[in-house]
């Protein structure tokens, strides 16, 4: 069976893991503890037609003194950026982050997960923040790890795109 | 002849105590070296410009299981898994070297096909379905510098102290620590709770999943896994100042048992040391 290595990577406590645990075991947790090195789970989909297994890397999220461990995004296939909707700074330092991953691995399928979406009255991202994803021709969702939103959507768009990069 | 050396040694200890009132123990540990040895017997070639080409040649595996005590033969699953682990390591060694992405994730599908395996046996060895089969926890990691692979089903558990900081790499599998983690339950509530402390995965269990993860050590880091005989008596501050004493792993981890013992030895307790030294 195909298989793909999916990196969730983020600042800190912005809800991969979370976003993992919604995606693979349906369930989500509200308590907040940090992960340390790599968590890695295996999800398998079906991309048109064809089983794939995701092994989806939860990194440690970055702390702003420390870069993510170019090791850890060795050999991925695709990248998921989750960036905390209710956080600016989370999304103010995700292109930096990304400029330093894709210098290690190239240019893989990449989305952005602008995350936490229930937590509307909180939220500090504005439509001009997607765009500017979008403008990079980068995808973009909002999710949610609490309601699911988006979430189902997130992965099987990357999974679907790094197919496509292989041709496979 | 030349022999290359690691860059980096392994300083590793490990003990088990059935502790002041269990009558017997039912943990079982392991702390081995797997050593894949390239002597060039003649040759030109420097050493400093073939360690780049071979790699490591050691691997390490450090595993500490907690039968399950309450139930048939706790101590014998224990045994068991942590026995089968080593196998599968011990004649995995030629994988070792320069692990790419795909052979690094057949690696870890390989150690978790050897607890399912061991889990399978447990479960299949009982005369009927209303007997429980022995059941144990494991805490394993395999350390190819710098990569620490890390596989864990219950609640043992394996730290890592970094820069000052020690850290859970695990989290619990038991009711009171989902309970809690699904907002249900303060950890206050949990704390009263005897059903908290019931496994939810468990190797011979009526349930295992497995949780996989990997991290690179730096030197200077340390790696400490232990049974729960340690942490119901010491608490993570008196952890992180033993691991940050200047001494060897065998110290740190014989203070750590003295510390368990004090505190009230209620429990087997089983604890393991590794620390990365610069070369």
């Amino acid at each position: 069976m195909l298989q793909k290595k999916i990196c969730m990577v983020g600042m800190f406590a912005t809800g991969k893991t979370c976003l993992v645990q919604r995606y693979v075991h349906s369930i989500f947790s509200p308590r907040y503890l940090s992960t340390v090195g790599v968590k890695i789970d295996r999800k398998e989909v079906n991309v048109r037609g064809e089983p794939v297994t995701l092994l989806l890397w939860d990194l440690e999220g970055r702390d702003g003194n420390h870069d993510v461990n170019p090791s850890y995004v060795r050999g991925a296939h695709g990248l998921i950026f989750v960036v905390d909707g209710t956080r600016r700074d989370t999304f103010d330092q995700a292109f930096d982050i990304r400029e330093s991953i894709t210098s290690q691995v190239g240019e893989i399928p990449c989305a952005f997960a602008f995350n936490k979406a229930d937590l509307t009255d909180e939220w500090q991202l504005t439509q001009a923040d997607e765009d500017a994803v979008s403008a990079r021709g980068l995808h973009v969702l909002r999710t949610s790890a609490k309601s699911g939103t988006g979430v189902e959507e997130t992965f099987q768009w990357l999974a679907d795109a790094t197919l496509q990069k292989t041709g496979a | 002849m030349t022999t290359i050396a690691a860059p980096i040694s392994i300083d590793a200890f490990g003990l088990t105590d059935k502790g002041k009132v269990r009558p017997t123990n039912e943990d079982h540990f392991v702390v081995a070296d797997i050593n894949r040895t390239v002597d060039i017997r003649w040759g030109s070639l420097s050493p400093d410009a073939l360690i780049n080409r071979i790699g490591t040649n050691t691997a390490h595996l450090l595993a500490v299981a907690d039968g399950v005590g309450g139930g048939p033969d706790g101590d014998v699953a224990s045994e068991r898994t942590a026995a089968a682990v080593l196998s599968y390591v011990g004649s995995a060694a030629v994988c070792f070297n320069e692990l790419d992405t795909d052979r690094e994730h057949e690696l870890l599908g390989a150690l978790e096909n050897t607890v399912l395996e061991v889990h399978r046996e447990l479960l299949s060895e009982v005369s009927s379905p209303n007997v429980k089969a022995p059941a144990t926890t494991l805490t394993m990691v395999l350390l190819i510098w710098p990569r620490a692979y890390l596989i864990h089903v219950g609640d043992s558990r394996a730290y890592v102290r970094r820069r000052g900081r020690v850290q859970a790499m695990t989290r619990d599998q038991t009711f009171g620590e989902y309970m809690v983690s699904a907002g249900a339950w303060s950890e206050d509530q949990a704390m009263k709770f005897r059903t908290a402390e019931t496994l939810a995965s468990a190797v011979g269990g009526s349930e295992m999943t497995p949780s996989v993860g990997l991290i690179d050590l730096e030197p200077g880091d340390s790696l400490m896994l232990c049974t729960d005989g340690l942490t119901k008596h010491v608490t993570n501050e008196r952890i992180e100042e033993v691991l940050a004493m200047a001494v060897d792993a065998r110290t740190m981890t014989e203070t750590l048992l003295a510390d368990a013992l004090n505190g009230g030895g209620t429990d087997n307790v089983s604890i393991i040391v590794a620390r990365g030294v610069g070369s």
